[in-house]
Parts: structure tokens; sequence; C-alpha cells
């Protein structure tokens, strides 16, 4: 039997992450949901990018690899390939995968290679001090959007189900058991399996938007999204939840 | 049994045998006839027609990583998009090769044409200090003899190992019998991904924790990074020398270019380096201290030239054969007007 304890790399605490930072609250649920579905650690390998989120990688009891800036997804999906009997968990930023990586992930998950990934999507920049992000909503003040960003911040659910076969779930750092139960299935999902979670960054994000610590901006995600356990059709801006198909013919 | 064969093709043939069961790639002339063959092995090995060469680079370093001896391959430009995952395997010890078949540049330049344009780049393109091993062929079976042997001094090296080719010898056919070759293959170095608790990362790092800040020891780390290349490429110093006796010139020349000078051996000596990076350096000392005039010829304004002068510190003519097409006339009348 493993505890969440044995998957964590303990002589490399504490992490580099601020006080108050929501990434640690993601790496622990994943951490627990390794431990409910006994994920055997030989068979798993955590790819990171570079960023914030990036670090955590190095922080898995298991091989582990800390790639170049937007890369874990190709470095990951040539794992996968290499050897289809390892569980290979992407753990990186919105910046990473969206941003310098977005061609990635178009095409990784158009091949639906069988990948776990789990995106910290802070709506910013973390670890360079607060630049603007794909994922920053319009308007938003960052260092590289000093007069309130002018775009429309990516469609990420959009994005990753208009792949047939498709796997996009949206979980928050705050609704910690409908992140577990999101990571839990996307484990479980045969291909590429996403998870957008909604974090927050308050060193070098929300301290510029007026938040005073990251209780705060917790407790802005808890006002925030409210979790539809069926959905329809595509999530509402302010929902969390599932959207897979399995675009089996019948 | 020997059959008409072409550079692309005997790179492929040779990777096959070398065990090679990763290759990722993204289209791109003069070098797509490799994954052309390679496409047919898809099954039998991982083959990966990626989104971009950033990806098929970073595809082959998992690859790699996961145990797969691994490949990817290229031109020009595309080579200069592998360069950021060039430096991530160096730095993460990754033991692959990185084809690159040269075409006139800069951008997309003469596409079909050959040239050697590449050569600084194949040394020095990725960022930050780091000593690549760089092997150049100049015939078809030598092309199949040198992918082996850059698997070889890859696993031994743990780093990405470079196959220079130009456009001209990627598709020059031969008739070679590609059988009756043997090269002796190393074992994996790298036990592959899962079971362990490793970290592999681009920051430095000691035992999978990071120094990032630790002057010290970064340059403990590097030494010892160069010497280990050092000391591996020392077992795969390849080059070939025709001394003429009457020659106080020696022409130096490289790859498809050497091929084309060969009928001058009548006149000069001729050195060839076939690992041309790390510079054999005492060699190529020991050689060019007999003779009076040295004259590097080369498809580009004198990129090794430049490599060598640094090294000897002293003057070296070059004779520098630009736009993408060689013929011995030229060469013959460039060396004329140096001497
Ligand atoms: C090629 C390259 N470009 C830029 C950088 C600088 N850089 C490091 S992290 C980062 C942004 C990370 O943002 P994100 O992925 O959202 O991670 P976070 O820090 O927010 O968790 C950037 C631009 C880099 N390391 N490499
Ligand atoms: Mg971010």
């Amino acid at each position: 039997m493993n505890s969440y304890k044995d998957y964590v790399k303990w002589d490399r605490m504490p992490t580099t992450w601020c006080g108050g930072c929501s990434i640690g609250m993601v790496f622990k649920q994943l951490t627990f949901t390794l431990e409910q579905i006994q994920m055997p650690k030989e068979r798993l390998v955590v790819v990171s990018g570079i960023g914030c989120s990036g670090r955590a990688a190095g922080y898995f009891d298991v091989d582990s690899v800390h790639t170049t800036h937007g890369r874990a997804l190709p470095v990951a999906e040539g794992i996968k390939r290499a050897n289809p009997e390892l569980n290979v968990v992407v753990f990186s930023g919105d910046g990473d995968l969206t941003g310098i990586g977005g061609n990635h992930l178009i095409h990784t998950s158009r091949r639906d290679t069988d990948l776990t990934v789990i995106c910290i999507n802070n709506e910013i920049y973390g670890m360079t001090g607060g630049q603007m992000a794909p994922t920053t909503k319009r308007g938003a003040v960052t260092l590289t959007s000093a007069a309130g960003n002018a775009y429309y911040p990516l469609n990420l659910q959009g994005l990753l189900t208009s792949v047939p076969r498709h796997f996009y779930a949206r979980s928050s750092a705050y609704r910690i058991n409908h992140l577990q139960k999101c990571i839990k299935e996307g484990l479980g999902w045969k291909g590429f399996a996403f998870i957008d979670v909604i974090s927050f960054c308050i060193e070098n994000n929300g301290r510029r938007l007026g938040y005073k610590n990251g209780f705060e901006m917790l407790d802005k995600l808890k006002a925030d999204f409210k979790i539809n356990t069926d959905p329809s059709g595509p999530l509402a801006a302010n929902e969390l939840g599932i959207i897979q198909n399995e675009n089996q013919k019948s | 049994m020997k059959r008409l064969i072409m550079g692309n093709e005997a790179v492929a043939m040779g990777a096959l045998e070398a065990g090679m069961t990763f290759f990722a790639a993204y289209p791109i002339t003069p070098a797509s006839e490799i994954m052309h063959f390679l496409a047919k092995e898809e099954g039998r090995i991982v083959f990966m027609h990626a989104e971009d060469e950033i990806a098929s680079m970073h595809m082959a370093i998992g690859g790699s990583l996961a145990g797969s001896r691994s490949m990817t391959s290229t031109s020009g430009p595309g080579m200069s998009l592998k360069q950021e995952g060039i430096g991530l395997a160096h730095m993460m010890g990754v033991p692959m090769v990185v084809i690159n078949v040269m075409r006139v540049g800069p951008s997309t330049g003469m596409p079909t044409l050959p040239s050697q344009g590449d050569i600084l780049q194949a040394r020095y393109g990725s960022h930050g200090d780091y000593n690549p091993i760089v092997f150049y062929p100049a015939s078809v079976s030598e092309c199949y003899v040198y992918i082996q042997q850059a698997f070889n001094a890859a696993e031994e090296s743990r780093t990405p190992v470079i196959l220079l080719l130009d456009g001209f010898l990627a598709h020059l056919a031969e008739t070679v019998d590609l059988r009756s070759i043997r090269v002796p293959r190393k074992k994996r170095t790298l036990p592959p991904l899962g079971k362990g608790t490793r970290h592999f990362t681009g920051l430095l790092s000691k035992d999978g924790i990071p120094q990032t800040k630790d002057t010290e020891y970064y340059r403990k780390w590097y030494a010892g990074y160069k010497k280990r290349v050092e000391r591996v490429a020392d077992k795969y110093a390849y080059d070939s020398y025709l001394p003429h006796p009457d020659s106080e010139t020696l022409l130096i020349a490289y790859g498809i270019t050497s091929r084309v000078i060969r009928p001058l051996r009548k006149e000069y000596s001729i050195y060839r380096p076939i690992r041309i990076f790390p510079v054999l350096e005492e060699r190529i000392r020991d050689i060019t201290s007999r003779y009076k005039r040295i004259i590097v010829v080369e498809m580009n304004d004198g990129q090794y030239r430049g490599e060598l002068q640094k090294i000897l510190r002293r003057d070296i003519l070059g004779v520098s054969i630009l736009g993408g097409t060689i013929n011995l006339r030229e060469v013959k009348a460039k060396i004329n007007e140096l001497l």
C-alpha cells in the first residue's frame, strides 16, 4: 500500500513556491489521487515544462523530467510512445502548455496520445514576474498589458473538444474533491486527458489586481465557479465539470 | 549483394542496423527521404511525423529517456528549431542522433541545392557552452558506417551526436554492398524511465537536485562533462590523409567537397576530417606543420577555416564555393589564384 506521502520527494521540501500559492494545493490533490488509485510508482513518470508549475516534476518520488519551456508534451509523447506501459502525467503551467507550447497542445490532443495533462491555469506567467498569458482575462493589467489586456483569452474547452474523441475537465484549486475526481477520471481515460485547473498566483499577479493574500484569491474561486456534475453541452464560463466523448460509432 | 543506394537511404538503413527504434521528424528537403524510408518501418519502430522540428527533437529526447535508441533528421531551418532541444539533451545527458542534411541558406535560401553552411551551427548553434560530437561522411557506404558510429558515440558520451550530410551526398546514388559492412554496436548506457526516482532537468543539477546558484559546482560539472565528451570523441577520431611527396600545399576538405577535389591528389596532399567536431586538434596540428601552405576548400564562407585558424594560430587560405554548385575546374582556378 502506497500512502500519498510515498509519491513525494521529501528531501526536496520545502518547495520553491511562495506562501499562498495555488500550485502546491493542486500538487497535493494529485498525490492524494495517486494514493486512491494505488498508482504503481515504477509505472509513473511525471513531465513538466518551465515555470513555477513546471517545478512540480522534481517533487515527485518517481522518475521525472523537467523539460524546456513549452516542450513538456512532445517529451511526454516520446516517452509514452516508446514505452506504452508507463503512465505519463504532464504537470505544467498555462503559459507553458497553451502559449509557447500551444502548437504541441493542438497536435498532441489531435493524435489523442494517452497522456494525463494537469494544467495550472493561473492566468499569468508567474515565474517571470507576471506577464499576460494566453489565458489572461480581457482587460486584466499585467506587466505586459499595462493598459489592460486587449485580447480575448484562449478558449481551451473549445480547442480541446474540437477533436472528435476528447477528455476536457475544468476544475479549480478550491474544489478539491472535484479536482480529485477529475484527475482520477483523467488518469483512467485512455487517450489525451486535459485537466484545466483554475488557479491563481498571489505574488506576481494577485497583488497587482488588489488581492491581499492567497486566501482571498481562493475565496474568489469559491464564489466564481460552481460544479456542473452532468453537463449536457459545453461548460459555461463559471462552470466546473468534465466534457468527454468516446466517439464510438454505435 | 551490391545495390544502388542513395545517401539518405543508407543513413536510414544504418540507423536500423544500429538498433534505432524511435524516429521523429518533420519533412524538409533534402532530408525527407530518410523519413520516407523509415515510415515503412512504422510498427517495428516508433515513427512520428511531428508537428514541427521542435516537437520531433523533444519527442526523440523522450523516446531515448524511455529506453529507445532515438533519432531525428532535418535540414538547416529545421536544425535551427532543434537547437533548443539539443541544449536540453546535452544538459540532461540524453544519447540520441540528430541528422542535418545541409542546403543553401540562410532561411529557405536554395532548398534543393547542397551546401556546407551549417558547420558552425552544428558546433555552436545551441545556447551556452557545450561540446558536441559531429561526424560528416563523404560516400554512401560512409553514411551507413558513420550513422552507426554516431549512435555508438551517443551512447558512450550520453549526448546528442550530430551527423552532417549535404544535399549532394544525401541524393548521391552509389552501388554498394552494405550487408558486407559490420559496425559493432555499443550497449545502451541510460537505464530507461520507470522504476527509479531520478529527476532529469535542464537546470544545472547534482543527483537530480537543482544547483542554480553554485558557481563552483558549475565549473566542476562543466569540466567533467567536457572531459567525458572528449574521452569518447578520442575513440572516434576518424579522418583520412592522402600525402603527396612533392606538395608544399595541403588541401583540407570534408564531406562532398573532399569527394570533388580528390583528383587533385595527383598534385597536392589532401586531409579530410570525418569527425569534424571536436576538431582533431593534435592530428591536424601535426599534419599541417609539414606544409608551407594550407587551403581549406568548403561550400561556405570559410567556416571551418576559421575554426582551424583559431586552433593553429597561423594563416590559412580558403576556397569558398558558394551558391550550391561545385565543380573541380572552379576549385582548381581558385586554388591557382591563391598560389
Ligand atoms: C524559451 C524560453 N522562453 C522564455 C523563458 C522564460 N520563462 C520561464 S517560465 C515562463 C512563463 C511560465 O508561465 P507558466 O507556464 O504559466 O507557469 P507559472 O510560472 O505561471 O506556473 C517564461 C516566459 C524560458 N525559460 N524559455
Ligand atoms: Mg501560469
